[in-house]
């Protein structure tokens, strides 16, 4: 009975650990706020900006960026992708090309890009597509490449048209390494999107960490990166494994894939 | 009667890096409607590149093949194929995978869940109607197989070796099911397989191949015996059935490397 | 045959490059011709600045996957031996590997200042966790019967590592690696573009400020070239020798 507890409880160690680390830490050591704050601070100034701060304006702006532009990767990237994995001789032409911009995809073209867009949303939209379609792009030829022949073969003695096959029998076979991409690509995006907005916003969550810095107040930073960590599970748990539940998982099949 | 499938002067090369591979030797047959033809073989010879060509998944390097008057230009659903891997989609539940052929067709709703419902009863997969194939066992995939080609009523049905990744007992449970359903269903099916025993079984006609190059070096009919498909019992002790068996075997055994 | 066929992509890209640039009437500050980027790459390699920045990044990439490896792996192998080490640490890698690096970044230059050490701080933690992490699940995926086996054959603790543990993790922990790697390397343009210590990341933000869009560009292709000659040229064909050669644990 006990082991079951300790099982179950295991998980939370590590974070009851620091936090007793940190507070014994900051009891003993009584560093100033700019070096790090009490586990207490943090909490009060996370507070204090989610409720009639500057936050949920932050997490809008964040969250609004990278739903943004992984939307319009993930669009470009599957529709490329299927064009070019149908058709071999697009999907060779293209291979160098895609290695290549995925090695400089996201903060990369920072610098570049800063002078066409500006500062502020179209900027970090335009790191996160760039950084979400190549990965997307990659894995969604690769996925509608292994799709077993047999598949196509069964449904086309059934008589199905090219475009059943490739409704009925490409698109879901590809599925699993089309998500395991999406996975891959939200999580980089995630960080082109802070990338871009600790140098070229006004808002958003990256600007508040690097705003912290600017002013030594290592509590909005420290509380800053927590939540950052938070979203990111948060959003991994109830919207990516939801999907991979009804559809992957379902069926039987999971992948790995390629550009993590 | 007429015939209905033809192939003439079947040849047969693939292209590879260092030239090409003759897969087949010459080969002509023909297969009359509502027949059960087996092609039986050794490995290499070449009979799953036969059925392939009458599929309509490769074109003949030579000759011609013709079903119903027509040639065989590519794959359609008046030929079906059962294949020996799963083919059947992992994404779709069993149900779903046996109405397919009949929504391609634009069967309306109420005639799909009815032919759905009584091949589901005929195969046997009463309460796996909901299931994923990664679910089943592999008997069961095949009967999901076979069950979907026969739903969409196609005349002449195609089987490459569809029980040869089945555990041993599952497989005679499996042809004596196929038997019962071609017996009340009357398809032409022309069945290629490995094993000497299945192919006396299940036909009304047996096709012996030679090695590699195959080309087809004996025929043997086998009287149908009383209606409904044999079965192993009766089969194993027949004397007519075991010395057609055993003049094939022969023949097959005469083909080893 | 095979190289060509690799260029030609490339070279179609060069000339619609040329071809907008000629065209069109784009202005030097949005896009520079390729010859100027040509013009700008070779003054640069001739006075030994490419090399200057270039090896700064390479130098940090380098120091920070030993230290991570060394650190790491060790660190991956006992948590992985240990079931309740694992349970205990798995969400804990997971949330900091969905907080990334560079988030950390501004902390890192409260402590370090705008320094190499913030940099390397970074990349570091960049890169360790995805090894641990990976390292932790290579080792728990060996199945207790290889362990067994040698026990029963008189082997110590020591030798079952070696001969267990270790080759049934690697390809793991080389995947681990690739992984840290490609958000190390990313880190660490990130990383130099802030802090402006030297390095490729510098380079190019420096260029911003003077709106140099040809250095910029020399800049973009060098470092994706490195990456792609590091990754493809080191750190593959150990996986393909490992993965390869052993079957296996992935895919």
């Amino acid at each position: 009975m006990i082991d079951r507890w300790i099982w179950r409880l295991l998980p939370w160690v590590p974070a009851a650990i620091a936090l007793l680390a940190w507070w014994a830490w900051f009891a003993i050591e009584q560093p100033p706020a700019s070096v790090m704050p009490s586990a207490f601070a943090v909490i009060a100034t996370m507070a204090d900006l989610a409720f009639g701060g500057r936050l949920p304006g932050d997490i809008l702006a964040s969250m609004a960026r990278l739903l943004g532009g992984s939307a319009l990767g993930i669009v470009t990237g599957m529709a490329a992708g299927f064009v070019a994995g149908l058709n071999r001789p697009i999907a060779d032409f293209m291979n160098p090309l895609v290695v290549f911009f995925n090695a400089i995809s996201g903060i990369v073209w920072l610098p570049l890009v800063i002078g066409w867009l500006g500062i502020g949303s179209p900027l970090a939209i335009f790191l996160i597509w760039n950084t979400v379609f190549f990965i997307i792009f990659q894995n969604t030829v690769l996925g509608v490449q292994l799709v077993p022949e047999v598949l196509e073969l069964g449904v086309q003695s059934l008589g199905g048209s090219r475009w059943e096959t490739i409704r009925s029998v490409t698109l879901p076979g590809a599925l699993p390494y089309i998500l395991s991409g999406i996975r891959s690509g939200l999580g980089f995006g995630w960080r082109a999107l802070i990338a871009a907005e600790l140098v070229g916003a006004t808002t958003g969550l990256g600007q508040l960490i690097f705003s912290g810095a600017e002013y030594h107040r290592a509590d909005i930073i420290v509380g800053g990166c927590l939540l950052i960590g938070a979203i990111a599970m948060a959003m991994d748990r109830w919207l990516l494994l939801p999907i991979e539940k009804r559809t992957v998982i379902r069926w039987g099949l999971v992948a790995t894939g390629q550009g993590r | 009667m007429a015939d209905k499938i033809e192939v003439s002067g079947f040849r047969h090369y693939f292209r590879t890096e260092t030239g090409s591979v003759q897969a087949t030797g010459t080969i002509d047959l023909s297969i009359k409607a509502g027949e059960f033809v087996t092609l039986v073989g050794p490995s290499g010879c070449g009979k799953t590149t036969l059925l392939k060509a009458i599929a309509g998944f490769l074109t003949p390097s030579e000759g011609s093949i013709v079903c119903d008057g027509k040639q065989v230009r590519g794959p359609g659903r008046e030929r079906g194929v059962v294949f020996q891997e799963l083919a059947i989609l992992p994404w779709r539940t069993v149900r779903r995978n046996i109405a397919h052929g009949l929504e391609i067709a634009r069967v309306p709703k109420a005639e799909r869940e009815a032919t759905v419902a009584r091949l589901i009863s005929l195969m046997g997969l009463g309460g796996f109607e909901d299931r994923y194939p990664h679910e089943l066992s592999g008997g069961m995939r095949q009967r999901v197989a076979v069950a979907r080609t026969w739903a969409a009523d196609p005349e002449v049905i195609l089987m490459d070796e569809p029980f040869a990744a089945v555990d041993a007992m599952t497989r005679l449970t499996l042809q004596e099911e196929l038997g019962r359903l071609c017996a009340a269903t009357r398809k032409t099916v022309f069945f290629i397989t490995h094993s000497v025993e299945e192919a006396v079984f299940l036909a009304d006609r047996v096709l012996v191949m030679t090695k590699r190059p195959g080309t087809v070096k004996a025929e043997l009919k086998v009287p149908r015996s009383a209606a409904g498909g044999r079965d192993w019992d009766s089969f194993t002790s027949d004397p007519l059935m075991q010395k057609i068996a055993g003049d094939v075997m022969h023949l097959v055994h005469a083909e080893r490397v | 045959m095979k190289p060509l066929k690799t260029l030609i992509p490339f070279a179609v890209l060069v000339a619609v490059w040329w071809g907008i640039k000629a065209g069109a009437d784009v202005p030097d500050k949005l896009l520079v011709a390729p010859l100027a980027v040509w013009a700008s790459f070779t003054g640069l390699v001739s006075h030994g600045i490419l090399a200057e920045y270039a090896s700064a990044s390479l130098r940090l990439i380098g120091t920070a996957a030993i230290i991570s490896f060394v650190i790491g792996v060790p660190l991956g192998f006992a948590v992985g031996t240990n079931r309740y080490a694992a349970r205990a640490l798995e969400g804990t890698l997971r949330f900091l590997q969905g907080i990334s690096g560079i988030a950390w970044l501004p902390l890192a230059i409260l402590w370090f200042g705008f320094s190499q050490t913030t940099t390397l701080t970074i990349v570091i933690y960049t890169l360790i966790v995805p090894i641990i992490f990976n390292t932790m699940t290579g080792v728990r995926a060996i199945p207790d019967n290889y362990a067994l086996a040698l026990q029963s054959l008189g082997a110590g603790r020591l030798r079952i590592v070696r001969d267990v543990y270790l080759p049934g993790a690697l390809p793991s922990i080389i995947v681990g690696m690739r992984l840290g790697m490609g958000y190390g390397w990313r880190a660490l343009i990130a990383s130099e573009m802030l802090v402006r210590q030297g390095g490729l990341g510098d380079l190019i933000f420096g260029a911003r400020t003077f709106g140099q869009i040809d250095r910029i560009m020399v800049g973009m292709v060098v470092i994706g070239t490195l990456y792609i000659v590091v990754d493809r040229l080191l750190v593959q064909p150990v996986e393909t020798l490992t993965v390869a050669r052993w079957g296996v644990l992935r895919r």
